[in-house]
């Protein structure tokens, strides 16, 4: 028979999906901050990376995040926001994009600098960013599995959580809505 | 939470069992999903290769910087150098190149699906080549995950035989490559411009083609299509073949129905395209002395080259027999353009495609050395070896090094080929000289490629995943004469 806890688990957090990984091993390596290489634009590439492929597995599961199925902003138990899911995401994400897009906060063109507040800048998408991957855990991991996608968004997830990690870009209470799932990725090496 | 997830109680731990469908779930939902897990691939292979070259690049600066008694100083500024390098790859990483981070100088070349230009980045001022590509074209073909493959080899080779790529980037209707410019133009212009070339002249390029068909059979690659169209000049005037991994594969030279219908003579009537438009005054038969022979080959040479069919001339009978064929059909096409070297004209053109692909296959018959022209017998024995049966086939057991020493080419030092004067070196006014490339047969094409809409890609951009290149090395190069 089955045990009572596992059934009020979330699915994101039963075996075998929580240990689902498209990466194995530690994401340290490519983590790290290169020799020599320029903290900022280490920060800036990754935070770009991060958001293209979060956008990526955010449209996959679009067609599902509707105003009535997420008619409030929740990543997470206890926690929500008074706009609709959709709308909220809507709204971070094209916030994101802009400033990835803009040449001040983003520079591409050779020679420019970056700005002297980035890394502030880099903290409030992560914080962000967070919350789109918490909502999607919490509320449409169902479709995740259906699509055969927890390799790569466990992976995508726990790459992100790792270079947060490694950068200091979130508080411990911002992690809260995925602490279990953050401790068992720490457990399966995915951090060390 | 679901009426579809059971749970089982597998060994010690709990299993949840959750029953895996898609129905129902809209097309552009799956679609976005696996688009968005091939790319998150793509992306962890790239960011580790990435993260072990950058290791290795600053392992051997390391290493080559303990064994120099060079001051801290200048160690430190040598650090700092490849950290700002290191650095700038990252932000090219970030940096959405398009058509408009490149001004058009001039249309330099034209293939079967695009055009080939000669531009300027505008922020950095250096020059490339770019080719465009009609995906709609490629479509056509279903051969795109073997010409991804066949790219990714040559893009990483690093070979001094093959054109460089260092960028590439698409909107909904092309492909745009950017690849190092090769200012010397090819062997063609070359072959229209001299007629044809001594025996001296001939070894030299014969030789260099030699190495880098090598090269590429070593890559495991084949090219199939090896041309005076494909063997660039660079600007010390030796060669490299052109990117042909990236295009080569859609061709409809290496449609097998097609070569079916060109076979049956169908495509003769009423697509006119197969059609060499020859004057019928000018049909090419036996009685014509070869020097008007050139002539009428010239004079049709540039046309056949821009045609989206192809000149077949040089391309080997067991490719279009069907039968398989291997890395020796490349060495056929080497004696095809050894010949036209020196005789002025390929061994079985005619007047159109079809008569072209007949006598190939008729070799044994059409190969015929004209009496006007002189050759050593060392060359016509060359040229013999390589235009014959597969099983026969000079390089059909062990590859260029039974090529190489072959008696025509006694006294070639193939070690150091490659950094002897050339027998023509390009001579440039400046980097954008476009003077060795028949730009005036090309004033018709618009100088900028057609802006095509921007909007989003559509589903067939899943066969493109990952089509965006860029390499280190172009940071590194000092991309001026
Ligand atoms: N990197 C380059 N630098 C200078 N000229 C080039 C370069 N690439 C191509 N060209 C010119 O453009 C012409 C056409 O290019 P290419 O042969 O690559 O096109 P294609 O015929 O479509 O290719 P392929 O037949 O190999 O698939 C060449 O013959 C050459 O004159």
């Amino acid at each position: 028979g089955a045990k009572n806890t596992s059934s009020s688990r979330p699915l994101f957090l039963s075996p075998p999906f929580v240990n689902a990984s498209l990466v194995k091993g530690s994401f340290k390596t490519i983590v790290v901050l290169p020799k020599y290489v320029d903290e900022d634009e280490w920060l800036a590439v990754n935070v770009f990376e991060f958001f293209n492929y979060l956008n990526l597995f955010y449209g996959s599961v679009t067609d599902f995040c509707t105003t009535n199925n997420c008619p409030s902003m929740s990543a997470g138990p206890g926690k929500s926001a008074k706009l609709s899911a959709p709308t909220y995401i809507d709204y971070v994400m094209t916030w994101i994009q802009n400033l990835l897009n803009d040449e001040a906060t983003f520079p591409t063109k050779a020679g420019r600098d970056f700005p002297s507040d980035f890394r502030q800048t880099v903290k409030q998408i992560f914080k962000q960013s967070f919350r789109v991957f918490a909502h999607i855990y919490h509320n449409h991991y169902d479709k995740i599995l259906h699509l055969c996608e927890e390799g790569h968004f466990n992976s995508l997830f726990a790459h992100f959580i790792s270079f947060a990690k490694e950068f200091n870009l979130l508080d411990k209470k911002e992690m809260a809505p995925l602490e279990e799932l953050i401790e068992v990725m720490e457990m399966n090496g995915h951090f060390s | 939470i679901l009426n579809n997830n059971s749970l089982s109680n597998n060994g010690h731990q709990d299993y949840v069992v959750f029953q895996r469908s898609t129905e129902g779930f809209p097309k552009g939902t799956l679609d976005r999903s696996i688009a968005a897990k091939l790319k998150l691939e793509h992306f962890y292979k790239v960011t580790l290769e990435q993260a072990i070259e950058r290791n290795q690049r600053r392992q051997e600066l390391e290493a080559k910087l303990e064994n120099d008694p060079c001051s801290d100083d200048r160690r430190n500024r040598q650090f700092q150098s490849l950290g700002r390098k290191e650095s700038q790859f990252l932000r090219l990483r970030r940096t959405r190149l398009g058509l408009d981070d490149f001004n058009t100088v001039k249309v330099i070349g034209k293939g079967a699906f695009g055009e080939v230009r000669l531009v300027q980045k505008s922020d950095t001022g250096k020059i490339y080549a770019m080719k465009t590509l009609r995906k709609a074209d490629m479509f056509k073909k279903d051969q795109l995950a073997h010409v991804k493959a066949e790219r990714d080899v040559l893009a990483e080779s690093d070979s001094p035989w093959v054109v460089q790529l260092f960028y590439s980037f698409q909107d909904s209707q092309y492909l745009y490559l950017i690849m190092e410019f090769l200012p010397g133009g090819d062997l063609m212009t070359m072959l229209i411009k001299y007629d044809t070339f001594s025996e001296d002249v001939t070894r030299f390029y014969i030789a260099e083609c030699v190495l880098a068909i090598e090269a590429i059979h070593k890559l495991g690659f084949i090219h199939r299509d090896i041309k005076p169209d494909n063997i660039l000049i660079d600007q010390n005037g030796h060669i490299k073949l052109s990117d042909f991994g990236l295009s080569t594969g859609f061709h409809k030279t290496h449609d097998s129905a097609y070569y079916q219908r060109l076979l049956d003579g169908s495509l003769n009537g009423a697509s006119g395209g197969g059609h060499r438009q020859l004057p019928s005054e000018h049909d090419i038969n036996l009685t014509l002395s070869s020097k008007d022979r050139i002539a009428t080959w010239r004079k049709n040479r540039r046309a056949l080259a821009y045609s989206t069919v192809g000149t077949p001339d040089y391309i080997a009978p067991e490719i279009f027999l069907q039968k398989g064929y291997s890395q020796e059909c490349d060495w056929w096409s080497l004696g095809a353009i050894m010949f036209e070297c020196l005789v002025g004209y390929p061994p079985f053109c005619s007047e159109n495609a079809h008569e072209t692909y007949r006598k190939i296959i008729n070799w044994r018959d059409q190969l015929y050395f004209p009496d006007d022209v002189h050759l050593s017998p060392e060359a016509e024995d060359l040229i013999r070896r390589l235009i014959c049966a597969p099983e026969q086939r000079l390089g059909r057991s062990h590859g260029g090094e039974e090529i190489k020493c072959h008696p025509f080419f006694a006294g070639v030092n193939w070690d150091t080929i490659r950094s002897i004067a050339a027998p023509f070196v390009p001579v440039l006014k400046s980097i954008t000289d476009t003077s060795y490339f028949p730009t005036e047969d090309l004033d018709k094409i618009p100088e900028q490629p057609p802006i095509s809409d921007h909007s989003q890609f559509n589903q067939k951009d899943l066969a493109f995943v990952g089509y965006t290149f860029k390499r280190f090395d172009d940071l590194t190069r000092k991309n001026a004469l």
